[in-house]
Order: structure tokens, then sequence, then C-alpha cells
């Protein structure tokens, strides 16, 4: 008991770190930008006497930007955190279940034919492309569960069956993306590259539902996460549900990620790192996991983004290249140094 | 056990309530924010000539009376057929690449990123922004635009009709009697050029070709350069340029280097992008066939000059180039 | 999380060589594959040579093969480009096939294909770089830099199998490839996205063979031939690797030693497809399962036949890249997908044989 409770003091103790690293960043993030603005007209902004234009720049550009950060960020660490616990597999990410692929070919149809021709819907117009992008990351996931399943799904058959459906996805998206016009091509790439593309408060709005049910609500299930992950046969042992509980736990991360992605792009590895960095910090069980692998989700996407937004600056790289960048040579490092 | 799982959701609860205040004082900060812009922008409204105009997307965008300051990435082509300087001029990879075909008009202008980033574009203090298609403010990015400066987007999609786009400009910079006037000395001199070739050519072939390291590109009859040449100036297309127009949507189409070797073209111009002359070029053996490449009638030009590109500027250019290399 | 993956693979494995000595291997059945593919081979290569975007009559197409008249555009086309493109498409697919056997023997991981050594990320790399710097290099040019590419992320795949703590072992290698893939795969569509070049490097992956010329098949032959007679070579040594590291110890194999010779053949034949004909992907990965499926588990067949598979399909698959969508090119990695993704669904749906 005492042991245990040790461990449990230490993780709380991580998690608060990992809090106060993330309003660190915060703070770093806002005061850089391509305009300059000093910290104390940062601190004067926040409290009602800076500049018009600073307000402009803090306010509408780069706040959105930092919090979407944050939530994307979140989502798909968390949903990453599910999916190496049901498949059983560290190297499980939610690309793994299609949804990267599926939410691009979508957008990729989007912007071949649709773009520009859907003015006409008026408030909802802005969101006809995360929409599509939803749509297509649950339409993929939803074909590989139902491919892999026979009398059961197993975690293996999974992840084979995720290959598979994501190079026909791929397939069908080179086709059409060698038909566009430049300009449009590359709006593609930058989307497939992942990035931060929506950017202002009401996207914020329709993001936040999303996390602040779903995160939670993981949390909630975090012990059948404990059990799953034991493998099939421990978990019938145990008593548990198996298959409802898997299937509920892959919606909600199918549910998580789509909504991540159609706001981010196809961001990858994040969903595959941030559980492992969250699991050297406090250890296998779900119940800290869960939590300290959204905050680490924030964290790392965050100081990405503002990588992303500076390192070329005043021109930016989509931020799935960055945190590609930063998480391939982390996870380099521990296959080095692992037994 | 318990206790480890109530705290985690209490710790986690807190963070989100964290975060949903601070979005919330925040987004009450912004509209006072655009409160503030917009009384500024209605004493603007006082000016008599100050209009209010719909645009491609059907937003209500105020002009400004006199604009001074401009952002147009990628519809340079058509400020300049104007004769109005933008602020700041397309650009990628850090300024090096820009509109090489119109720096003898845009030599000192700064450049931007072709991204559009809103501190980069902030930074030019712009007092209007024009927008080539609805796709660069894709994802509501017009309302954050439209906060820096007036912003207008001039067609919907990638529409390619440059004779509407700068009729459209001309209306927005109070120009419409200047843009009726540089299509009416466009069409002359088109007019002009076409009659000359036709009696120097008739109706004998003319291929475009785009030439990259692996592949060729022909453009689509209608489109780009292809409705210059083919349209404006009467050419004739040759066989596979004309088919490939059929279903190749696009501005430039890849073409089958066994319908190259087939073409019947008796004059050939060259976009190279490829990284060898032309000599080398044509001592393919798969282009050996070409009437154009026995009767050496294959014209160059770089991939930097304006055949990639389509405005006016960017046509007059490319008729003075086919009318130096055909009536030499 | 690495331990879980190798506990995994560890459990296929046992299935795996519980298989192995039951399942003998089929010399008839191999034998028999090598003569009706030739033969197969052969009557695809006519085909490609005959039906391309030009008509030209099987007369015409016959003349210009072997009474060539350079005047004629027709011969010049029989020539110049679907020739060397049909010889192309069989080698790359032979190159691929075998290299993807080979992967598949030496890490007794049925998913392993060339890819997972991240040599097409690598050669993507360089291509940017060549694109982005170096704009106007030549195609054979790229295909050098492509190549060199390969090489080098190769290295450092292996470097870091080596420097890692449990030595080199097949997992490790796999991990190592995909990590160091992401790794150059974000650089370079960085460099892409900054130079506008993105599209330039799709198009001169999606490709394929389209346009080939002798000059790539100068290239692209002598390393061809010589990976491919290499892997004949160890074919046997693989043999016995898959059988496991420790069996293959006992039964006296300095298995050090063929890894390596294995991983060269691999980096040479790979990096020889990618950069003759970009991305084309299910080659390496589906063929092996097929011949395994077929001629049992000796790579002594195997290694043969898959090449024999490879470059029919591979012959097939570019012919209808011709003709679906004429007189386009539709990218033929996209029909090696719609032949290899139901197939590999058929094999990822089959309880635990196969894969």
């Amino acid at each position: 008991m005492e042991s245990v409770k040790h461990i449990n003091k230490r993780a709380v103790a991580s998690m608060g770190i990992l809090a106060l690293l993330i309003v660190l960043s915060f703070f770093i993030s806002l005061n850089m930008g391509y305009i300059r603005i000093a910290p104390i007209d940062v601190i004067k902004v926040f409290i009602g006497a800076g500049t018009e234009e600073n307000q402009l720049v803090l306010f509408d550009f780069r706040l959105p930007r930092m919090v979407i950060a944050l939530l994307i960020g979140a989502g798909l660490a968390v949903s990453g955190a599910i999916l190496q616990g049901v498949a059983q597999n560290g190297l499980a990410d939610p690309g793994i279940l299609g949804i990267n692929a599926g939410a691009g070919l979508a957008v990729v149809l989007f912007i071949f034919f649709v773009q520009g021709t859907s003015s006409g819907l008026g408030m909802l117009s802005i969101f006809v492309m995360p929409l599509a992008a939803l749509a297509g990351g649950m339409l993929a996931a939803s074909l590989i569960y139902a491919l892999a399943w026979k009398k059961g799904v197993t975690p293996v058959r999974l992840i084979l069956v995720g290959i598979g459906i994501n190079a026909a996805f791929g397939a069908a998206l080179i086709i059409f993306q060698l038909k566009m016009n430049p300009r449009d091509f590359m709006q593609a790439t930058i989307w497939l590259s992942g990035s931060i593309w929506a950017t202002n408060w009401k996207f914020v709005v329709a993001m936040l539902p999303w996390i602040i049910i779903l995160i939670p609500y993981t949390f909630y299930k975090a012990r059948y996460l404990n059990v799953l992950s034991l493998g099939d046969h421990t978990a019938v042992g145990l008593g548990a549900a198996v298959e409802k509980e898997r299937r509920i736990l892959l919606l909600t991360a199918v549910a998580l990620a789509g909504s991540c992605v159609a706001m981010g792009g196809g961001i990858a590895f994040l969903g595959l790192v941030a559980p492992h960095l969250a699991r050297r910090i406090v250890g296998p069980k779900h119940e800290m996991l869960l939590p300290s692998t959204a905050l680490m989700g924030a964290l790392l996407l965050l100081v990405s983004d503002t990588i992303a937004r500076n390192i070329l600056s005043p021109s930016e790289i989509p931020v799935g290249l960055v945190v590609s960048a930063l998480g391939a040579p982390y996870f380099i490092y521990l296959l080095i140094k692992t037994n | 056990m318990n206790r480890k799982v109530k705290s985690a959701i209490i710790l986690n609860l807190l963070l989100c309530v964290i975060l949903l205040v601070s979005a919330c004082s925040t987004s009450s900060n912004t509209s006072t924010a655009s409160d503030n812009a917009s009384t500024s922008e209605t004493t603007e409204t006082t000016q008599p000539t100050e209009r209010i105009l719909e645009d491609a997307m059907g937003n209500e965008v105020e002009i400004p009376a006199n604009p001074q300051s401009i952002i147009a990435s990628y519809l340079e082509d058509h400020l300049v057929a104007l004769g109005v300087k933008p602020a700041a001029q397309w650009s990628i990879a850090d300024g090096t690449s820009v509109q090489n075909y119109l720096q003898d008009s845009l030599n000192e202008i700064p450049t931007i990123p072709s991204d559009l980033p809103f501190e980069a574009v902030m930074s030019f203090s712009p007092d209007l922004i024009l927008m080539d298609t609805a796709g660069m403010v894709e994802g509501d990015k017009y309302e954050q635009y439209s906060k820096i400066a007036p912003t207008y987007v001039v067609a919907s999609d990638e529409d390619n009709d440059w004779r509407k786009k700068l009729l459209r400009i001309g209306e927005v910079l109070n120009k419409s009697d200047e843009a009726k006037e540089v299509l009416e000395n466009y069409d002359l001199k088109a007019k002009e050029a076409k009659e000359q070739l036709e009696q120097e050519i008739g109706t004998k072939p003319v291929a475009i070709l785009w030439v990259t390291a692996k592949s060729i590109y022909v453009p689509n009859v209608n489109l780009s350069s292809g409705a210059v040449l083919y349209g404006d100036l009467g050419l004739t297309a040759p066989q596979a340029i004309q088919e490939v127009s059929e279903t190749g949507t696009a501005n430039w189409n890849a073409l089958s280097l066994e319908k190259l070797a087939e073409m019947e073209a008796e004059y050939v111009f060259i976009v190279n992008g490829k990284g060898v002359t032309k000599d080398e070029l044509l001592q393919d053996p798969v282009w050996a066939g070409i009437p154009a490449v026995k009767n050496g009638r294959v014209y160059e030009y770089d991939k930097q000059a304006s055949w990639l590109y389509t405005g006016a500027i960017a046509n007059l250019q490319m008729i003075d180039n086919v009318m130096e290399s055909i009536l030499k | 999380m690495i331990k879980k993956a190798s506990e995994m693979q560890q459990e296929n494995s046992t299935t795996e060589e519980q298989k192995q000595e039951r399942v003998a291997s089929r010399p008839l059945v191999a034998t028999l594959i090598l003569f009706a593919g030739v033969a197969a081979l052969f009557f695809g290569l006519g085909a490609s040579i005959s039906l391309g975007a030009a008509n030209i009559d099987f007369k015409t197409v016959w003349e210009g093969i072997f009474q060539f008249n350079p005047d004629l555009t027709s011969h010049q086309i029989i020539q110049e480009l679907r020739l060397p493109r049909a010889l192309a498409a069989s080698l790359v697919g032979a190159c691929l096939a075998v290299s993807g056997a080979i992967m598949q023997g030496m890490t007794r991981n049925p998913l392993a294909s060339p890819s997972i050594m991240g040599i097409t990320a690598g050669s993507a790399f360089m291509v940017a770089i060549a694109f982005a710097y170096f704009p106007g290099t030549s195609h054979v040019g790229l295909m050098i830099w492509s190549f060199a590419g390969a090489g080098i992320a190769a290295c450092i795949v292996f470097a870091i199998g080596i420097l890692s703590k449990g030595g080199l072992t097949p997992v490790k290698l796999a991990l190592a490839g995909t990590a160091v893939g992401a790794l150059l795969s974000s650089f370079s569509s960085a460099i892409a996205i900054h130079y506008d070049v993105a599209q330039d490097i799709s198009f001169w992956y999606a490709g394929g063979v389209a346009g080939v010329k002798w000059v790539s098949i100068q290239l692209l032959l002598p390393i061809a031939a010589f990976g491919l007679i290499m892997a004949f070579t160890i074919a046997r040594s693989i043999t016995v690797l898959s059988l496991g590291d420790d069996v293959a110890k006992g039964l006296g194999q300095r298995t050090a030693h063929v890894k390596v010779l294995g991983i060269i053949v691999v980096l040479l034949l790979t990096g020889a497809a990618v950069s003759v004909a970009g991305t084309v992907g299910f080659i390496g990965l589906v063929i092996p399962h097929i011949t395994r499926f077929l001629v049992g588990m000796d790579y002594r067949w195997i290694i043969p036949c898959s090449s024999i598979l490879g470059a029919l399909i591979l012959v097939l698959a570019d012919l209808g890249a011709r003709m679906i969508n004429p007189p386009f090119e539709t990218p033929v990695g996209a029909i090696t997908a719609m032949i290899g993704v139901p197939f590999f669904l058929y094999l990822a749906r089959r309880e635990r044989r196969g894969l």
C-alpha cells in the first residue's frame, strides 16, 4: 500500500509539472511571432490597456490557434493511448485506424470537387471541410472495423486490416491529387502534413465539446483499459465484457481523433509518442496514464506549433512535420536505449 | 485506488474549466476588439467615394475610397496592368522565388510568403486585401483577414478567366475604365498578331510543351497559355493536345510520350524546366519524328518566363514571344 | 512498448517455426512456376510492347524490333519508349519482389517490405533536396540522387540497429526503419512545401516506368543483375535464417554475416527500383507471400520464383496504367495497390496463417 501511495503522489506531482510547463510554454508562445510584441505589452493587452493592433494579433491570431493546438494535442494523445491499450501494441496510433487516410481522402475530394461552391450554405459553410474530414475518418475506421470483424475483432487483425485500408486510401488519394492544379495540390499537401488551419474562436467552440466530454469519459473507462491491455484471455478471465468495452473504447478513440484531424489535418506521431512519454513518467496504469498523456500531448503540440509558426518566419510550415521531426529522434533514442 | 481516480478526474475537470474560462474571456475581449475596428471603419464611411461591393463569396466588402496599401498575392499581374503597385508581392522560399516576368514593374516591392500568414499580412498595414480564390480563405480565415483590412475575394474557385478577374479588380480599385482599356488594347494586339500569324503559318499545328524532368505537359486549349495561343491567336492545336483537353481539366496535363513522338506539330514552343539544353533534348529520338524538330522550328522559353502564368501582362509577353519566334 | 512488440513477434515466430517443420518445399510446383512464369512474362512483354497510347499494328511492332528503321516514328516509339519501359517494368518488379522476400525471410516478419527500411523516404528526401536547391537536375542526375538517398537511409537504419542495446534484431530494424522514414519524410515534406516543389516530387514518384529511357536501363541493369545474383547465392542462408536466429546459430551459421549481405542486397535492389520507377507499393509485400504459398518455405525456390512473378505482375500493372484511362497514365502504384490490397485483406482475415 505504501508504495502504491508513493507512486500515486509522484504521478500527481509529474502532472502538476506538466501543467506548469504548459502554462509556461503558453506564455512563451504568446510572445513569439512575426510581429514583435514586448512581454509588457502582452500584459497590457490582457488587462485591457493594449493597442488595438496588439489586441488583434494576440486575441484573434495567436490565442485561438494556441487553444486549438492544446485541444488537438490532448485529443490525439488520448486517442493514441486508448488505441495502444486496446490493440495491446505500443506501435498503434490513430493513423492505424485509417482516420488520417480517410479524412485526407475526404479533404482531397473536397478541394478537388467542392471548394468554392459551398459559399451558399451561410454559417455552415465554414464547417463543410472539417465535417467532410470527420465523415471520411469515421468511414475509414468503420470500414476497417467491419473488415477486421470475424466473430469478434482481434488486435492483430485490426492492425493488419488497417495497414491494407490505409494503403488503398493512399492510392486513391494520389490519383486525385495528381490531377490537381498546383495551388490546390499545395493546399492539399499542407493539410495532409498536418497543419492547424482552423484558427479562430468559432472552431475552438466547435472543438471544445468533443474534448471536454470524451476525454473525461475515457478517464472513467480507464480501468477497462487496464484489463484490456493485459490481453483478451486475461480480460475475459477477469470478467470484462471484452468485445463491448473494446468497441466503446475504439469508438471514443475514433471520435476523438476524428474531431482532431478535422481541425488539425493529418498530424502523425503525436498519438504514438505522447502516450510513451507519459508512460515513462507515470507508469502503465491508465488512471494516471490517460490524464498525463492528455497533458503531454497538449504540451507537445503547443510547443511544436510555436516552432512551426516561427522557425521559417514569416512563412509557416505544417505543425505535423515539426511533431515528426521532434518525435522520431526520441523514438530512435528509445530504440537504442531499451533492450 | 478510488482516491487516485478521483483526484485525477478533479485535476482534469479543473484543467478543462480553466481552458473553458480562458476561451470565454478571450472571446469576449475579441468582440470588443472588433467593435473598436468597426467604429473606426464607420468614421471612414462618411467619405463620399467609399463603396460597398459584394465579392465572389457573397461578402459585403467596404472598399476604401483610395486604397494606398494593397495586398493582392498572385494577382499582381492585374495590378501591374492597371498601373497599381501592391504593398507586397507573392513569393515562395523566403522571398527568393517571385514571379520573374513581372519584375520590371515589381522590382522594389517587398515579398510576402504565398500562404499569407496573418501577422505577415498585418506587418504591411494594408488597407485593402484582394484574395485570388475562395480556397485561400478556407477555414473561416476570411473573418480574420477582414479584421486586418477589408478583404475582397476575387473568384469563387480556380477560375481561369483572367478577363473577368481584371474587370472585377478594376471595379474594386475604381479603375473600371482602365481595365476595359487594357482589355481593348490586348484584344487589338492579339487581333493584329492573329492576322499576321494567319498569313504566315495558316492552320499549321503549333504545340506548347512544358518539359520537366520526367514528364511533358501540354496546356488545355481553353486555359492558361493554351487559351492565348489557340484562342486569342487562333493557332491550330495538334491532335494530341486537343485530345488531352477533352478530358484533362487542369491547366496543364501530362502527355503520353508516345503521343509526343507522333505529334504532327510544325511549330513547337518549349517551356523548359528540365535542366538540359534544347539541343540535348532534340537529340532524343522520341522527338526526332516531330516535323517542327526536323525543320528547326522549336523555340525555347525558360519556365520563369510568363508561359506558366495568366493575365494581361503574361499573355502580352507570350504574344511577343510567339511573334518574335515565328516571324523572325 | 518495444518489449511488447517483440513478444508479439516471438509468439508469431513460434507458430511459424512449427509450420516450417510441417511444410516442406515443393520443387515440382516451383519448377512449373519458373517455366510457366517465364512464358507468361514473355507474353506480357509482347503485349506491353504492342499496346499503348499510339496505335501500332502488330506487323509494325515486329518490324520495329527486328528491322528497325530510325526514320519511322512508329519504330522509334517501339524502340525508344515501349521496349525500355517493358524491360524496366520487369526488372523493377523482380527487384522489389526479391528484396521483399529477403526482408521477410531475414526478419521473419511477414509484414516486412522494402519500404519499412526507410529506403523510399530516404530517396524522396534527396530528390526533394535536388528539386529545391538544384532545380533543373536531369533525369539521370535525379536517379543518382535518389539512389544515394536510399543508401544513406539504409545506413542510418542499420547503424541504429547495431548501436542499440539488444543488438541487431529484426524488430529493431523494422522499428528503426519506420522512425527514420518518418523523420526523413517530414524533412522532405517541409522542403517540398517551403520551396513549392511538392507536386514535382509527387509526379516523379507516381511516374512509374512511363518515361524510362535506355540510359536508365543501362544504370539499372548492372545493379539489378548483381543484386539478383547475390540474392540467389545467399538464398540457402536466408532459408536457415528464416528458422530463427538461434536455430541458425545452432546450425553453425554466421548470422551477422548473412544479415549484412542480405541488407546490402535489399538496398541495392530497392534503391535501384525506387530511383527508376518511384514508389510502387505492394509488390515487395504481396509477391513473396503468394510465392511462399505456392512453393513452400525454401528460399532457394522462393527467390527465383518471386523474381519471375514480380516481373510479371509489374509488367501487367504497367500495361493497365496505360490502358485504363487513355491517353492519360494512371499511377502504376495505384494499380498495384488495387491488386495488392484485396489480397492483403484476405491474408489478414485468415486465421493466424500466412501473416
